[in-house]
Order: C-alpha cells, then structure tokens, then sequence
C-alpha cells in the first residue's frame, strides 16, 4: 500500500511540473518593449535543467524579435506564450548571441511562426560542428524532456554590423572576432539605448571561456566605449552600469591570464595551475571552483606556445 | 516474507532510479574485457594498483585534454625494467593512446601527459616489465567529447607549424639522480573524426606516432603515440645524467613527418 501511495505522489508531482514549464516563462520588461527572462545560475554538469541563460524578446510596431530560446524546447516555447501573454505581432526574427546549448536548444519552438534566424556568420558552421555531441550531452542532463530540442542554424548571417527594423523600431546587430566564442553577437536597441550583449558579459556567475580570453580582453575594451543606458548580461541582473560590470569581468579575466602565464614560466602543472590559478577572484564569482578550472583546462595547453 | 521484501525493495530502487536525473547513473565504463582480449590475449596481467600509481582527475574539465600521469614503483636497473607500458581508454574510437618504452637509463617508469576521452570512461594502464610479465592498473574519470568535436584555423598554418618542439630539463640538473624533463611537440594531432569548420567533411588523421628521446646517444623514452593524445602533445619524462651531454629529440607523424631538437644538459 505505502509503494503504491509513494507511486502515485511522484507522477502528481511529475504532472505539476510538467504543467508548470508549459506556462509562459517569467519574463520582465526592463526598458519599453524589451522582455528579459533571467535564468538561474546551475552548472552544466551538475543538476542542470536547461533555463540558465537571460533570454527574452523586443516588441516593435509591426513585429518581434526573439533574443536566445533558452536550453530545451520547453523553455523556448514557454518564451513564445510569454510573447504572445504581451502581444499577438508576428515573431518575425529569432536572433542566437552564440552557439551555446543554454541559447539555442529553444529554436524549435518558433518553427510555426517561420521566423527568420540570425546569427553570427560563424554561428551555423560552429552549430553543425558541435550538434552531435550537444545533443547527446543535453540527452544526458535531461533524459525524456531533451526530445524535440533541435539544432536550428541561422539563415541570416551577419559579417559585421546588420541592422533589422521591427517597425519604428531599428536593432544593429554586430559580430565580433573570437572572445567569449568565434561567433559572439551583440544587439543594440537604439530606441531605449540598451545593449545586448549576453555572453560577451557575465554578470554574477563565473565567466568561461570557449573563444579566446586575449581576445575577449581586446573586445571588453571596444564595449567599454559603447554608450548604453541599460546593459543586458547573458547571465546575472541586468545593469545601468555597463563599465563596472564589464571592468569586473576584465579583471577576472586578466587575473587569470596572468597567473596561468606565471604557473608556465614556474613549470607548474596544468593540475596544480587549476588550483591555483585566479584564487583571489574566488569569492566574486558563483560556480567559480568548477567554471574556473575548465578555463584553466581550456587556455593552459594553448598559452604554453607563447 | 522475504520474496516480498525483495520486491519491494526492486520497486524502490526502480523508483529512485527514475526520480534520479540521467548522469547520476551513467557510470564509467571499465571495458577491461575487451581490452585484455584485444591486447594481452592469454596472457596473465596481474593487478597492481600498489605498483603502477595513477593520477588523474575524477571529472575532466575538458574531454580533450586530460591529464594523466603514471609512475611505476620500483627503481629500474639493468636487470629489471619496463619496457612496455600502456595507456589505454575503452570507450575512444583508438583505445590504445599511446605505449611507453623505458631502459634503465630513464631512472623511472613516469610519464605526466594529457590524453583524449571521448566520454566517461576508465584509465587502464598496464606495465609488461623486460621478462613480459604484466601488471595492470586503472583509474574512472567523467569526460566528455575528447575525439570528435571542432578544428578551426588555417590548415597550412597548423601544418606548416606541426613538429616545432620545446625541449626542457629541471634545472638544476642532479648528477647520478632521477631528473625531469619535459616535451611540448606542436601537433594537431587530428583523429579524423573532427569535421572542418568551413568545408564541413572530416580532416584526416594526422598525428604524431613516435618520440625519441636520447641522452649522449642512449635512449631514456621511446614513445608509440596515437590519435588519443591530446592536441599539441606535452610529455613529461625522468631520466638519469651523470656527465652533461646532448639531450637529442626525434618526432615522427604518420605522414612520413621527422622533426629533431637537441639541447645541451649539464649532469
């Protein structure tokens, strides 16, 4: 009798939950006609469910634009009820900041609305690359509720700076050389003066590295310059004050590059170095321990050619 | 009673089971089977986890470069040596990462490197001493994506760079006593089964086979190297010097490639 009862408790359970995710995603409008979900901040490896990153959407005139679909179908199509809890414009462009599973596994879910997809002309080589073992791996976080998360490229492709008009409303988007990855991009609202930069700017959670962190470092100098009255980050809270946010980052960044540069020049090891290095940053980030060493991992073997 | 209990007990851990999220249960494969039949057929390998000490992480950071390091216990002489060791990944599409040769001369049977693992795997690393006798040890790590996955870059640019080496001792060097030294060989080491970012087929196989390294001419680490080493292999090695003399490196790859390095090492 108990084992039936307990049964029973966790599909109830599994069914709350199931009906939860099919609800419009919690969204904020932090500047006129612009929708920002934060996600939480869980590490890929350890009790990841697929709603990590800050994704959302801006609403023009005549249409909208959809900015990252988020980890797994269920959340992007929880993103398009959010859109359509706002207003009932066609969803006329989803735009991915960069490869990221955490970005781009929601992409399905607007298959209906025939939306144009836009990405850095990087993003769809880089997507097809990295598809089978994105795949597997999301199978592997998720089980059951992977299903249906697809791979979706970008159709529209920008080079350098591309401008979309959703009706009185003009977005530039700019791709950037390799920093946070090879295909970054970045969106600027000129009606409100907000930049979108996602993952070119970690917020909170401990940024990682899967471009190039000397490049990274040049491309938050360019940032820096730009003027924005709201910044939005691909992870944490949205900021009024880009250039403290973005000299946070620098920091670490710097941080770590110099220490694994002096851990090579001592003839540490690449073990001991993930330890080690950028420690002191340690208590301002979160996820640090792990995100840290697989930056390690990543820019040890590759700054021992200097 | 008790058939009762026992079924209670399998509904349970069904239950958990479900209730648990799919990595919790997705273990290391050991695979030792397979490879005991493939490499050492009918032969006894004797497990030595006292004799062969293995570091390696528990979860890789990064599937593609892995550290790993072996050491063998027991002093080498001229008597008694390993002539063979192996390092062996079950679940790579080329289990055999590479065979390690030592002499005498190499002071001890240790290699600090970083290998390739496609997914959650074990280690084994098995040690065949100069009368053949085998031992084994082997160590799990979580990893992820290590063989396949991206190459970006120019291809003439990483050819024309494949085989500059940086060649290193410890200093300072200690006559008479086991010493350290250290090989970084620039190398794609491509597996081929790594798609190319423009033209979307797979980059063939190119990678460094061979490393020699002599010291006034005597061999102190031969290396069979495949696809299961890391990008640009890093190789760390012991050795004995008594007198200073010419530390000489050869590199081969599999596409007929030789690259040589030498340093002078003062014992």
């Amino acid at each position: 009798m108990h084992i039936m009862k307990t049964v029973w408790l966790i599909t109830l359970v599994a069914l709350v939950q199931g009906y939860a995710i099919a609800a419009p995603l919690p969204v904020k409008q932090v500047a006129a006609g612009i929708y920002v979900h934060q996600g939480v901040h869980e590490d890929f490896d350890e009790d990841y469910h697929g709603d990590i990153a800050n994704i959302g959407f801006i609403v023009g005139k005549e249409a909208v634009a959809v900015i990252d679909t988020g980890g797994y179908i269920m959340v992007g199509t929880a993103l398009r009820e959010a859109i359509r809890a706002v207003t009932d414009l066609p969803i006329r462009y989803v735009i991915n900041t960069h490869v990221h599973p955490d970005h781009i596994f929601g992409n399905a879910a607007f298959s209906a609305d025939k939306p144009i997809y836009v990405g850095h002309y990087k993003l769809a080589a880089t997507m097809q690359q990295r598809a089978e073992s994105y795949l597997r791996n999301l199978q592997a976080q998720l089980g059951k509720e992977a299903e249906g998360s697809t791979i979706l490229p970008p159709t529209l492709l920008v080079e350098d700076v591309t401008t979309l008009d959703l009706g009185g409303r003009k977005l530039e988007l700019q791709a950037w050389p390799t920093a946070h990855t090879n295909n970054d991009l970045s969106i600027r609202d000129t009606a409100t003066d907000t930049l979108w930069l996602s993952d070119l700017l970690f917020i909170e959670r401990t940024p990682s590295i899967d471009g190039d962190i000397k490049g990274w470092l040049k491309v938050i100098e360019e940032l820096r310059k730009a003027d924005a009255k709201l910044t939005i980050p691909g992870h944490g809270q949205v900021t009024l004050n880009k250039n403290v946010a973005l000299d946070n980052q620098r920091r670490y960044l710097q941080t770590l590059l110099d220490d694994v540069r002096a851990s090579i020049k001592k003839g540490e090891s690449m073990s001991d170095t993930m330890n080690s290095a950028a420690q002191s940053e340690n208590k301002s980030w979160i996820l640090f321990d792990s995100i840290n060493r697989r930056n390690v991992n990543i820019i040890y073997p590759q700054l021992e050619w200097e | 009673m008790k058939s009762h209990r026992r079924i209670q007990f399998a509904v349970l851990t069904l239950i958990t089971m479900m209730w648990m999220p799919m990595h919790a249960w997705a273990e290391a494969e050991d695979k030792w089977d397979v490879l005991k039949e493939a490499f050492f057929a009918g032969k006894t390998v004797e497990n030595a986890p006292e004799l062969i000490r293995l570091e390696a992480p528990r979860r890789a950071e990064s599937g593609a470069q892995v550290p790993l390091s072996f050491s063998i216990e027991q002093a080498l002489t001229a008597d008694h040596y390993f002539k063979n060791v192996y390092v062996l990944v079950g679940v790579n599409p080329v289990p055999l990462v590479g065979i390690f040769h030592f002499t005498p001369a190499s002071g001890k049977a240790a290699i600090s490197t970083r290998i390739r693992l496609e997914r959650d795997s074990y280690i084994h690393v098995v040690a065949e001493d100069n009368h053949g006798k085998l031992y084994m040890n082997a160590v799990p790590v979580r990893a992820a994506g290590g063989c396949g996955g991206t190459v970006e870059g120019d291809e003439q640019a990483i050819r024309a760079e494949a085989g500059k080496m940086k060649l290193s001792v410890n200093a300072p060097v200690r006559p008479g006593e086991i010493n350290q030294g250290k090989l970084l060989i620039k190398h794609p080491m491509y597996t081929g089964l790594q798609r190319d970012l423009v033209s979307q087929g797979f980059r063939p196989a190119f990678f460094a086979n061979k490393a020699i390294v002599k010291l006034h001419g005597e061999t102190v680490l031969a290396a069979d190297l495949a696809i299961g080493m890391s990008e640009d292999p890093n190789i760390q090695f012991s050795f004995i010097a008594d007198t200073p003399g010419e530390m000489e490196v050869e590199v081969q790859d599999n596409e007929g490639g030789v690259f040589k390095k030498s340093i002078q090492v003062n014992g």
